[in-house]
């Protein structure tokens, strides 16, 4: 007679084990929200707000959440990002409370119900390697659009010598985002197409796209106002150059177009002479209408978060756009 | 003794009904990806979609050629690489390492198939593409280093483990009897391992290298990566090219924006599934084959 | 007889050619990997979750996307495990026959083949049919869809390993199919079931695609199925897009902690595969 071992009592008990520790754990395990001093003491706001979309908005909505959760503790909020597009499909679906996007909205997504304001702004800058012998051209001179839209939406291949008018054989390598984002379709919108027009080699977020300038000297490429200027200098990032966009098309690059600094880009967003796009309004995006909880976060957002804008990175709104927003969420 | 039939039957019972539930999965996931596809389906012709080779989602064009070419060859090119070195390794591993060895590599080489497919990607991004741009450019092709190579060179690395630990564990369980008597008729380790050892398992040894080509085949992160994600069929090795998963993973944000885009990434994936089937099939057939000699 | 002795020379030095190459690469990933992350890695990593400018460079920790994980990879290889072990030993001859066995294992194939994103939009989908939204228990399904194909197979191949003899002295002294199953089948087959489970378990827990739209993401511990939670490859990926090299850097420590807890898992496994050997007739 076979007698089944103690072994196999075993194997099976640590099976059932298992399962009810999975089943059991997060029910029974505490949250590992930070607890924080509250200043002011009014808590009325209780519960959840989930976000998700755009990278370009990550940073400045995780810093909104802290100071908006230091603020009311018993509010949780939960942030992923995953692209502009994923944050407007997630909204749309009532997969979350509000989704985050780096582009306009469009019509077939307003006809779904998506509903938006915006809540920030920032840009896209075109970039080229640091080590690149023609950015002492460059640099003074600056690119116009139409090259851009040669390179970009024609897909020519150009060499830099044809750009800056020396005798380099040197071909252009183009690069693109391959992740369907708020930055291309607004760096395609300025060049009069969308973002499935781009040419160039698609490399995934922003980060790899300012990885792939940063090892190719032959490289050009496009990046968020974040990614290509080092957040706690405000210099450009090391390796990346930004290139000056000649707006007036006069042949050099003026004090207004200077985009050596953060500041000086930050200067040329806010008078308008850099252009809008590449600049770009950032939104939030709901399914229907902003209610509740979500509501009040975005008036906060509106009104006192916009002080937070700047340290972050961002761009803030002006006086008029806050009060059109604060309409539009129904104050 | 009637207990332990009505174990049996229970047993029994229950066995059916997880069989039954496996194989609705399938049945479940390629139906509803199909539900899904329809609307392409319908309004553009299935030789189009398939043969196409422009791709224009905002202006209703979708042909998946590129895609489909990109995929089987990032794919090939990883097999190529992967499978010579992985038997290779296998059978060192198991015929002739050391027993300490082979337990203290076999950890190691599990390590390999932990590794999160970002981070292969990211590595890749760093090691291999500066390599291939070298490479292409001493070729004379002025490749920016992302391209079909790179992708291939970091599927075939990822797919490793899976055909190394499976094959090692396959030629394992060998009966020790076989190898004696071999070595008893006075061949050499070699030849015992190349007529008795593989012979007899072969079969697992196929099916890890079937394991590991469908993984290749749906690895989409790290691929992205490196690949260059440019919707034109690749004419050479260090061109840029656009596998499926890729196009999914890259353009799955906008799918709920663009009319069709949906659908038609869930084609994309229907087509996936289709393709891996198919491929399973031949495998399958190709093994019975084996089996009944 | 030299040409036999070369022909084995040759080929022992391919083979060992080919198993410094796949250590070699392994090497030169770990090396990059701890080379960018070691710095960055600290006890606060481990047990603290992200205080609100963590994506930004400062304090905090990924205890979130470590707990996540877990809570991720074990139910979903719990989840995997209570459908699969049953479909592979359902595949033996005695229980099914050669058709369903066939369909069957031609279905998991194919299942096997599709990308883990196609999972993830497959989740999506049936997620917003439910009306749950991102949460734990989307990332378990979807990751056990992921798992189910990897480990009933990779179980069915160990299972079929078992020399038929055993079994028929098991039948011919009088034990009914499940008897066999777990006494003779299941034992010699556990290495080998072991294996499996960890190579799931291994796969799953790294795996970006399939949880990125169904599992959501939080600087909270998940406190039910229903809450989204975060998981080491998302978090490896999100500190990675960051455009601070600090925080690039806690990525490749993320990355350190995820082979850390692979390795373990792996360990455990070759431990506990080891002991069951002893049961094994060779």
């Amino acid at each position: 007679m076979l007698t089944p071992g103690i072994d196999r009592r075993y194997f099976i008990l640590g099976l059932v084990l298992a399962l009810l520790m999975t089943i059991g754990a997060p029910a029974c395990s505490s949250g590992g929200a930070p607890s924080q001093q509250t200043p002011g003491g009014e808590t009325e706001l209780q519960g959840r707000i989930k976000v998700s979309g755009a990278w370009a908005l990550y940073p400045m909505m995780v810093r909104w959440a802290e100071e908006f959760q230091k603020i009311h503790p018993q509010v949780r909020l939960d942030i992923s990002a995953g692209g502009a597009g994923k944050g407007m499909a997630d909204a749309l679906a009532g997969l979350v409370d509000i989704g985050m996007v780096s582009r306009e909205v469009r019509p077939e997504e307003i006809e779904q119900g998506a509903y938006f304001v915006p809540v920030a702004k920032d840009a896209v800058f075109p970039t080229m390697n640091e080590s690149n012998p023609a950015w002492e051209v460059l640099g003074e001179q600056g690119i116009q659009r139409q090259t851009f839209v040669d390179l970009w939406i024609n897909g020519n291949t150009l060499t830099w010598g044809e750009i800056v008018g020396t005798d380099s054989n040197d071909v252009v390598n183009v690069y693109t985002r391959s992740d369907a984002c708020g930055a291309a379709e607004t760096w395609a919108k300025y060049l009069g197409g969308a973002q499935e027009d781009l040419a160039g080699i698609g490399v995934y977020g922003d980060p790899g796209l300012a990885e792939a300038v940063k090892t190719d000297s032959l490289g050009m490429g496009y990046n968020n106002l974040n990614y290509a200027y080092d957040a706690t200098t405000g210099l450009l990032v090391v390796g990346l150059r930004v290139i000056p966009i000649d707006v007036n098309e006069d042949g050099e690059v003026g004090p207004d177009e200077d985009l050596s600094t953060k500041t000086r880009a930050i200067e040329a967003i806010v008078s308008g002479i850099y252009p809008s796009p590449p600049a770009r309004d950032l939104y939030l995006v709901t399914q229907g209408g902003f209610q509740g909880l979500a509501q009040e976060f975005i008036r906060w957002i509106l009104t006192e978060g916009q002080q937070y804008t700047e340290e972050v990175g961002y761009i803030s709104l002006t006086d008029a756009q806050v009060r059109e927003a604060l309409g539009r969420i129904g104050n | 003794m009637r207990w332990r039939r009505i174990k049996d039957s229970l047993a029994t019972r229950s066995m059916y009904l997880a069989v039954a539930l496996a194989n609705s999965i399938a049945l479940v996931v390629g139906l509803g990806l199909f539900v899904k596809a329809r609307p392409i389906l319908a309004t553009t012709s299935v030789s189009q979609l398939l043969f196409s080779s422009s791709w224009h989602p905002l202006k209703g064009e979708f042909g998946f050629y590129p895609f489909i070419i990109g995929t089987l060859a990032v794919t090939a090119i990883a097999m190529i690489l992967a499978v010579p070195v992985c038997l290779l390794s296998a059978i060192y591993l198991s015929e002739y390492a050391h027993r300490r060895v082979r337990e203290l590599l076999r950890p190691v080489i599990d390590l390999l198939a932990g590794i999160p497919s970002v981070i292969y990607g990211f590595w890749g991004v760093i090691v291999i593409v500066p390599l291939v741009r070298a490479t292409g450019r001493a070729f004379g092709s002025p490749t920016t280093g992302y391209s079909l190579l790179a992708g291939g060179i970091i599927l075939a690395i990822m797919v490793l483990p899976i055909i190394i630990s499976v094959s090692t564990e396959v030629l394992q369980t060998v009966p020790i009897e076989a190898r004696e008597a071999s070595l008893a008729l006075g061949a050499t380790r070699w030849e015992t391992v190349k007529h008795v050892v593989i012979r007899s398992a072969l079969r697992g040894i196929l099916a890890s290298i079937v394991l590991g080509f469908a993984r290749a085949f749906g690895e989409t992160m790290a691929v992205l990566m490196v690949v260059g994600n440019v919707p034109k069929v690749p004419t050479s090795l260090f061109d840029p090219a656009y596998p499926l998963p890729a196009l999914i993973a890259n353009n799955y944000g906008e799918m709920m924006s663009i009319p069709l885009y949906d659908s038609a990434l869930m084609l994309a994936a229907l087509i996936l599934l289709l393709v891996v089937a198919g491929f399973n099939l031949l495998a399958h057939f190709t093994l019975l084959r084996i089996e009944r000699r | 007889m030299r040409a036999r002795r070369l022909e084995e020379a040759v080929f022992k030095g391919l083979m060992v050619i080919s198993l410094g190459l796949v250590l070699a690469v392994l090497a030169a990933i770990v090396v990059v990997v701890v080379a960018r992350g070691a710095s960055a890695l600290s006890l606060s990593m481990l047990i603290e979750t992200p205080k609100g400018g963590y994506y930004l460079g400062k304090e905090g920790g990924i205890a979130n996307a470590i707990v996540g994980s877990l809570y991720l990879a074990f139910g979903a290889s719990a989840l995997s495990l209570l459908l699969s072990l049953p479909t592979a030993f359902a595949l033996q001859k005695e229980y099914t026959g050669r058709r369903v066995a066939s369909i069957t294992r031609l279905s998991l194939d194919a299942l096997w083949g599709t990308p883990s994103i196609v999972y993830g939009a497959f989740g999506f989908i049936i997620m917003r049919y439910l009306g749950i939204g991102t949460s734990l228990l989307g990332g378990i399904l979807a990751l056990s869809l992921l798992m189910l194909p990897i480990m009933t197979r990779a179980m069915e191949e160990a299972i079929r390993m078992v020399p038929l003899e055993l079994k028929e002295i098991s039948y011919s002294m009088g034990a009914t199919r499940i008897e066999t199953t777990l006494a003779v089948v299941l034992r010699q087959a556990l290495p080998g079931i072991i294996t499996a489970l960890v190579l799931a378990f291994g796969r799953g827990i790294g795996d970006a695609a399939s949880i990125l739209f169904t599992a959501g993401y939080t600087d909270h511990i998940p406190r039910s199925l229903l809450d989204p939670t975060a998981s080491l490859p998302l978090a490896i990926f999100f500190q990675l897009g960051t455009p601070f090299p600090e925080v690039q850097r806690r990525a490749y420590a993320s990355a350190l902690i995820l082979l850390v807890i692979v390795l373990l898992a792996s360990l455990a496994a070759r431990l506990l595969s080891r002991r069951f050997s002893k049961h094994i007739v060779r």
